[in-house]
């Protein structure tokens, strides 16, 4: 059975202090609001530079990550493979996330969250002012990236220093990883109590503006690194606005 | 509620009198420590529910308990933090678990078990989707089941919604005669996660019924103690701390916390000295935590702390205190109410809530400091809508509110579901009101104003409504409502026929404010029926009656005469400490006796002339709708409306669609055009009677059930609006049956649906097929994300519709043909 470095054992939360919070790209809101070069004149780019350095002001994500072995060994109620992370009730179909984690030691279990106030924000806005509320929904989607893009790097550091590599982050939705394993990674992360995290019975997070995902962790070289998030992947390709306009969802080409 | 008795010491079963003694604030209580934090120690999964634990391994719990007990622990908390129906699933009954669990309790040799109750692990509407009904019944089954199993209390911790810990402590009320313990957990920046203050807690919970509130979980002890503090300064109640011994740490493969137990036990003895009564352990602490804290209480007394002394009303988030000893004013905006107001009127008759809230946002920003929320019209159902709208309100003001009605049932339903610590408006002196509305206001904690009339009307005289008030108060006071939960209204009367009453109703003021020990609320803008000039008559009075005592006027404070006098008078109540906020506001003010002649629409008409060619569409094109306003109204003296719509308005929208569409503009231009054609609309409205604007039909919008997004949704009701439609938005997370009805209700012929996530587009195939069954000839509109044109068809849909510009295409198409 695999094992978890001592190190790597113990919770680690995320609360970057004002000083430290991760800036909001502004290109990457843009990007979501389905920019492509059309001309801003100065009253719309004022109105989205206000909303995004609102929230960037007055709310400070925070999250929390843990890192548990991976026992690829067993199989699902139908039979199929599938990965558990020991010590916890986590159980991942599938057969990208399986892909992602099959030669891993452990997985880096990470949840992040833009909390309430700005799931109450965006509430208020979406029945007073739809245009603001259009802007603050792309601006905290980019924020939270923005923060999971923090963690992620911070496990990457602590993988290394325990002497392992790492893939990339996967999350649930991605290709066939059924959405219903976000109740237990936000259980097992104990996510609700540390950070204010939950899930809907469609087993969507509440707060909106909330990301959890998964990174696996190697001795030697990083196995499955072509799961990264990629169209290849995406049941949505097909019809997706963002390659209609010759972009991606995820950052990088 | 006629026989009701109000829940006292008296009422409940107490397990003894040291137990009694500590409810009372007379003597210590010690709970356990943590117990998640020993289950883990000894293997537990994380994510695993360890309530099961009870029934499969009770042997373990019992040895977790009988450590506790062994290192002074009076009180020994069930392990069933997370024995509820919604996440026990089938795993377990939450009755088998409650036994088992107060079994291992007892078998312990626990002086007193309290049966624990946690968080749902949901999150309730308005945010989320779990209702406070739903909610309620989840912890009405725990209460039963602990009764049933034996406990000697209830706890109620690490709770971060007062909506849902209001929902527990009630379902604790309402289901056991135990005592009642209440803990919210807080962060670092002193609020839950869901905003709400110590403050806030404590007077809620303590106004609701918990016998003793207090703070658990999150940080550790030094970290706790500012909120602690703040929390026995705003309760008379024994307050309960169970601090977290930090955060964990593993170290040579075991799991240790970074407060070691002497640190811990150093900090909550300077809590305890600071006033707090019972304590415990939270995560991390373990027996050698807990034998420390035992040394703290032995033999001690807590020190007594008073009460808070001030009326209190809080929502959620905000708590707005009228001290007794110092004078404090309050603004209770009064704008939504629908007597007199037109818009209102049909904004409540057509469910169009976001117009409501609207007011209440509008309130907010002008200064008031609670809301008071009347909705009552013949012919709705005004129980449902005052609940509805009181819990929008909620989350989308910080502002307390003033629950208005004249039908006890509208008050009850609306005041127990309710996120805070509300005033009823009202009760006055006659038999049937004070029957009717007084259990209500003990059950749910709720203060009231009290309305100086009875069965004989209004009296004449300072001396007679004095005499109401002491009626209502000493009624009052049977029901264990003090003075400090009463607003006592002494009724102001036009002053252009009843001209000597003025300064009777000022003098009432006074005699009770200083004979009852009461607040006083007042109706102000009555006094100025049927004369001129009005806000001057009434700011005048307004200034009078603050001189007279008065503390919350029930005003306009979209109002600036009125709010001038509430912001000069904080000056001299020194409210307003050191005049800041007063100088800051009026230091560079233009006094409009001076007379400016501001000609800004002037000026604004001035720059649109300059523009050659249509007006209207160069705004709309451009999203410039501050001047749209002052361009709608000169065209509509030489235009038709309904040509200015079609001829201006919509090929102007049109011509943005199609831009968008080309690319040439992107989502916020679009959204910016739509934002500058409702200004359009909304001015021919308002110039317009009703009747001259004909709808081009009715269109349902909703979100459908089990998905959170709506984003998309909103643009597109956005779009429609503009278009002319009468759009009723259903919101998200809509069940199937409730579109159907609403559909039929209303005599919708298009329903748009929107679904983001594949795993809710079988909700949208579900709610289809039930509109295409129940309601022949309606036709469906589909978007989403996930969904493709084949898609759509695939689950029955007539349209599918790629953004909201093709939306309104379809709808043009749709009604166009109609016509």
């Amino acid at each position: 059975m695999c094992t978890v470095p001592e190190a790597l054992q113990a919770p680690v939360p995320y609360q970057p202090d004002a000083a430290q919070r991760p800036a909001i790209d502004r290109a990457e809101v843009l990007r979501y609001l389905g920019y492509a070069g059309q001309h801003i004149d100065e009253e719309l780019a004022g109105r989205i530079e206000r909303i995004v350095a609102e929230l960037e002001h007055e709310v400070a994500p925070r999250g929390v990550r843990r890192v548990f072995a991976v026992d690829a060994t067993g199989t699902d109620a139908a039979g199929d493979p599938c990965i558990r992370l020991v010590g916890t009730t986590v159980e991942l179909r599938g057969r990208d996330v399986f892909r992602h984690l099959k030669d891993a030691r452990c997985c880096a279990l990470v949840a992040a969250t833009l909390g309430m106030a700005s799931e109450r924000r965006l509430r208020l806005l979406a029945r007073q002012n739809p245009l603001d509320a259009a802007i603050l929904d792309a601006a905290g989607s980019a924020y939270i990236e923005a923060a999971v893009d923090e963690m992620d790097a911070a496990v990457g550091n602590a993988a290394q220093e325990a002497g392992l590599t790492r893939n990339w982050r996967f999350s649930c939705g991605y290709g066939d990883c059924p959405l219903a394993a976000q109740d237990a990674i936000v259980a097992a992360l104990d996510a609700t109590r540390r950070i204010g995290l939950t899930v809907t019975d469609s087993h969507l997070l509440l707060p909106a503006k909330s990301v959890t995902a998964m990174v696996g962790l190697f001795d030697g070289d990083a196995h499955a690194a072509d799961t990264r998030p990629s169209c290849a992947i995406c049941r949505l390709a097909g019809s997706c606005s963002f390659r209609a306009r010759g972009t991606t969802c995820y950052a990088g080409t | 509620m006629t026989d009701y008795t109000p829940r006292t010491l008296d009422t409940l079963r107490i397990a003894d009198d040291d137990l009694r003694a500590v409810l009372e604030g007379r003597r210590h209580l010690l709970f356990d420590g943590g117990m998640g934090t020993m289950l883990q120690a000894a293997g537990l999964a994380a994510g695993e529910l360890p309530e099961l634990l009870c029934l499969t391994n009770p042997d373990e719990i019992r040895a977790v308990h009988t450590a506790y007990v062994e290192a002074g622990a009076e009180v020994v908390t069930t392990n069933t933090f997370g024995a509820n129906a919604r996440k026990l699933g089938d795993a377990a009954t939450v009755e088998d678990v409650f036994c088992a669990a107060v079994r291992c309790a007892r078998d312990a040799g626990a002086r007193y078990v309290a049966g624990d109750i946690g968080p749902t692990g949901a999150l309730l509407a308005p945010l989320g989707t779990l209702t406070f009904d739903e909610a309620y019944e989840l912890f009405a089954q725990q209460v039963r089941a602990a009764v049933a199993a034996g406990v000697d209390l209830i706890v109620i911790e690490t709770m971060t919604d007062l909506a849902e810990v209001r929902a527990a402590v009630l379902a604790a009320k309402e289901h056991a005669d135990l005592p009642i313990f209440a803990t919210m957990t807080f962060e670092a920046d002193g609020r839950t996660f869901l905003g709400t203050p110590p403050e806030v807690a404590a007077a809620t919970l303590d106004a609701l019924g918990a016998d003793v509130v207090g703070i658990n979980c999150s940080l550790g002890p030094a970290e706790l103690a500012p909120f602690a503090r703040r929390m026995v300064a705003s309760t008379a109640k024994p307050v309960m701390v169970q601090a977290n011994a930090g955060l964990p740490k593993v170290r040579d493969g075991k799991t240790v916390y970074d407060i070691d137990p002497a640190t811990y036990a150093a900090g909550v003895q300077a809590m305890v000295e600071g006033g707090v009564g019972v304590i415990g352990g939270c995560c991390g602490t373990t027996p050698a935590y807990i034998r420390l804290l035992a040394d703290i209480v032995r033999d001690r007394v807590p020190a007594a702390h008073p009460a808070a002394g001030a009326l209190t009303v809080a929502s959620a988030q905000t708590l707005v205190a009228l001290p007794e000893a110092e004078r404090r004013v309050a603004v209770i905006g009064e704008r939504i109410n629908p007597t007199g107001k037109k818009r209102l009127q049909a904004a409540l008759r057509e469910g169009d809530i976001d117009y409501v809230i609207g007011q209440g946002i509008s309130q907010q920003e002008q200064g008031a400091d609670i809301l008071d929320v009347n909705v009552g019209l013949p012919g709705i159902d005004e129980p449902a809508v005052l609940a509805r709208v009181c819990e929008q309100l909620s989350a989308a003001t910080v502002l307390p509110l003033q629950i208005d009605s004249t039908d006890p049932a509208a008050i009850e339903r609306a005041v127990r579901r309710y996120a805070g610590k509300p005033i009823i408006n009202s009760v006055n002196g006659k038999r049937e009101s004070l029957d009717a509305i007084l259990p209500i206001a003990a059950h749910y904690g709720a203060n009231i104003i009290g309305l100086t009339l009875d069965e004989d009307g209004i009296p004449d005289t300072a001396q007679a409504r004095f005499a109401i008030a002491q009626r209502i108060v000493d009624e009052a006071a049977r029901y264990g409502i003090g003075p400090d939960r009463i607003l006592i209204d002494c009724l102001v009367m036009t002053a252009s026929t009843n001209q000597a009453q003025a300064l009777e109703i000022l003098r009432a003021v006074t005699m009770c404010r200083e004979r009852l020990g009461v607040h006083c609320a007042l109706g102000v803008s009555n006094i100025s029926f049927g004369l001129p000039a009005r806000e001057l008559m009434n700011a005048t009075f307004l200034a009078a009656a603050f001189g007279a005592g008065l503390d919350a006027p029930i005003m306009n404070p979209g109002s600036a005469r009125y709010m001038d006098a509430v912001r000069a008078f904080r000056v001299l109540n020194m409210e307003d400490a050191g005049s800041v906020a007063y100088i800051e506001r009026y230091a560079t003010w233009a006094d409009p006796y001076k007379g400016h002649p501001a000609n800004t629409a002037q000026a604004a008409g001035d720059t649109i002339a300059a523009d050659a060619g249509d007006p209207i569409r160069h705004l709309i094109l451009t999203g410039k709708k501050d001047e749209m306003a002052a361009a709608t109204e000169r065209l509509l003296a030489t235009c038709d409306p309904m040509d200015l719509i079609n001829d201006h308005l919509i090929p102007a929208l049109d011509e943005v669609g199609e831009l968008f569409d080309k690319g040439a503009y992107f989502l916020p231009q679009l959204m910016a055009s739509a934002e500058c054609a409702r200004v359009g609309f909304d001015t021919i409205r308002r110039l317009m009677p009703a009747s001259d604007i004909a709808s081009k039909g009715s269109i349902c919008l909703a979100t459908v059930k089990g998905d959170i997004h709506d984003i998309g949704k909103n643009i597109v009701k956005m779009l429609l609006d503009n278009y002319g439609y009468t759009v009723f938005d259903l919101g998200r997370d809509v069940d199937p049956q409730a579109i159907v009805d609403e559909v039929r209700a209303r005599g919708v012929e298009l329903v748009g649906l929107s679904a983001l996530m594949t795993t809710t587009v079988p909700a949208m195939e579900q709610t289809i097929d039930l509109l295409h069954e129940q309601v022949p000839g309606v036709k469906v509109v589909v978007g989403g994300a996930v969904l493709t044109p084949e898609y759509a068809s695939q689950i029955g849909a007539d349209y599918y519709a790629k953004d909201a510009a093709e939306t309104a295409r379809i709808a043009e198409e749709l009604f166009g043909a109609d016509a």
